[in-house]
């Protein structure tokens, strides 16, 4: 037997058997895609020029808000002295995301095999995911001193609860029939974790791991403003201080800067690694 | 097990005739009882069953009559309550171990991080030494249910009776003797199912498994089975075992004909008073 045409249908491009109506398909698929990348460009540049114009029109003095080619002349002008303050944040930042996370998937593997663990110490993971990160900063400076140590520590918390909850339904929810088939073919607990349960919690990861990717980094600023002397978030302080604001501005875009490639590297990393479910993610 | 594959199907069309072969599933006042927060319910009631080696049985009942339960009995995934199973002269577990049994899914299960074909190939990843692998390869198997060229699509890609297939050719990778089968078309539209049906035998045929099949559709019970086991509900017992006289091959056709309009009604009129 053979498939029928609407089978073949569902995976090639819809004008298969025309060449120029898949040449004119393909040229609008495109024109759609540079029409994503272009429009954000455009909307940034846009409130760029809109926020020039109207530093220079009202008059306003630089230290209550700088023209964004007064920001640019500082991101130039000290662009080794941000990126050496850089340096410390994205260690923090990174060595929080690797440890907050790493615990948060071990702990949910913990959960999903033992229920009674769940229900003594989810209750205590939630209490302290409602102490807001400013208060936490100053309780694990004075636990953990006032090296990288805290800093690595609140950027790790932050990233800890959207992991754990994630992690902890994606390992569960696994359809009763794929349960049963791991059964028939005598797979051992080890095979039913590996081969379904790690495979099917991947998803949820992903998405935990977006939200990671950011708090992360502002998790480690926090945590400079109590008490450092490098660091993004010990800059933004010192500018503040000073009324030094394009500074102030600078730092805040380096910051954003590498939260957004943070951001961008995990997401690159999930769709090579999640090709499978491009129908669900997106 | 004789090699069945060789057999012409017109050959095997005498399963209830007490022959020498040991019958490929043997069950005995089977009763499963579950208990729920509700109070016991008992899904099966005193089932007894024999079903032999290259025959296809299929069961049919209103929902709530122990179907799909009394095919886990076997697959060793239930076990149940009292009474006893014999599953290919042995233990349904052994079976299970030994890879002779095949089960196909109401909903195929697929793996969506899989493609077809590795989805095909999971029995021989898992459990152990156990994964002999059959004589057909899972590529030769793809192409069998008719999926030549989609080996590398994943599940999203393919249409629901697609997806049915890989998961036929999936319970066939390690040449079970018995196929167990809950709902397979169940969630098919109607024109897709009858050329699943058709296939399905012609499957059947090629590999000389033995097949139990749960549905709960008349005219597909009575189009593959060559007995359909009715059952009641409430609790689920048997109520008829009704043999099915129709010519081999089978053909979608055939509906039309005396016989199988006779047989559906027969099967109709017992079901109304199950």
């Amino acid at each position: 037997m053979s498939l029928r045409a609407t089978d073949a249908l569902q995976m090639g491009g819809a004008f298969a058997e025309d060449a120029e109506a898949q040449a004119r398909f393909e040229g609008t698929q495109r024109m759609l895609a540079w029409r994503r990348r272009l429009l954000p460009i455009a909307a940034v540049v846009g409130l760029l020029v809109v926020w020039e114009i109207a530093v220079v029109v009202f008059d306003i003095k630089p230290f209550i808000a700088p023209a964004p080619s007064m920001v640019a002349k500082v991101l130039a002008a000290k662009f080794g002295m941000l990126m050496s303050n850089l340096l410390p944040t994205a260690i923090e930042a990174l060595s929080g995301f690797l440890l907050g996370n790493a615990a948060a998937i071990a702990i949910a593997t913990a959960f999903v095999y033992k229920r009674t663990l769940e229900e003594a110490f989810f209750p205590v993971a939630v209490m302290i995911n409602t102490i807001p990160v400013v208060a936490k900063a100053p309780i694990l400076v004075l636990l953990l001193g006032n090296g990288m140590e805290p800093k690595i520590a609140i950027a790790a918390l932050i990233c800890f609860f959207p992991t754990l909850v994630n992690m902890t339904r994606g390992l569960r929810d696994v359809s009763p029939q794929q349960l049963e088939l791991m059964r028939i073919l005598s797979a051992s607990p080890r095979e039913v974790f590996i081969k379904l349960r790690l495979k099917n919690a991947l998803p949820y990861l992903f998405s935990a791991l977006k939200i990671a990717a950011s708090t992360a980094v502002i998790g480690a600023i926090v945590g400079e403003w109590i008490g450092a002397t490098a660091g993004i978030g010990a800059l933004i302080i010192q500018a503040t201080y000073n009324f030094d604001s394009p500074l102030l501005y600078a730092t805040i875009v380096v910051g954003s800067a590498f939260s957004a490639t943070f951001f961008g590297v995990i997401s690159w990393a999930e769709r090579r690694l999640l090709k499978w479910n491009v129908g669900h993610a997106a | 097990m004789p090699a069945l594959a060789l057999d012409r199907p017109s050959d095997r069309m005498a399963p209830t005739a007490a022959g020498d072969a040991t019958p490929a599933i043997t069950l005995d006042r089977i009763t499963v009882r579950f208990t729920t927060e509700r109070g016991t319910v008992t899904a099966l009631d005193g089932v007894d069953l024999s079903v032999q080696p290259g025959g296809f049985v299929t069961l049919l009942g209103p929902s709530g009559c122990g179907k799909s339960t009394l095919l886990r009995v076997v697959a060793d995934l239930i076990a149940p309550s009292s009474g006893s199973v014999r599953v290919l002269g042995g233990d349904a577990s052994v079976a299970r171990e030994r890879r002779d049994i095949g089960f196909v899914f109401q909903d195929a299960a697929l793996l969506p991080w899989r493609t077809a074909q590795q989805n095909v190939e999971l029995p021989l990843e898992v459990g152990g030494g156990r994964a002999q692998p059959g004589k057909r390869s899972p590529r030769e198997l793809l192409e069998l249910v008719g999926l030549a060229g989609w080996e590398n699509a994943y599940p999203h890609e393919l249409s629901g009776g697609m997806r049915q297939r890989v998961s036929i050719a999936r319970a066939l990778v390690n040449d079970p003797k018995l196929l167990l089968m809950d709902e397979p078309f169940g969630a098919l539209d109607e024109i897709t199912r009858d050329r699943l049906n058709e296939e399905l035998l012609r499957v059947w045929e090629e590999t000389g498994t033995t097949i139990l099949f749960v549905t709960h559709s008349i005219y597909e019970a009575a189009f593959l089975g060559q007995e359909v086991l009715l059952l009641a509900a409430r609790p689920g017992r048997v109520r008829e075992l009704v043999p099915v006289d129709l010519p081999a091959p089978r053909q979608i056709a055939m509906r039309e004909t005396r016989a199988f309009v006779e047989l559906v009604a027969h099967l109709r009129r017992v079901l109304e008073t199950c």
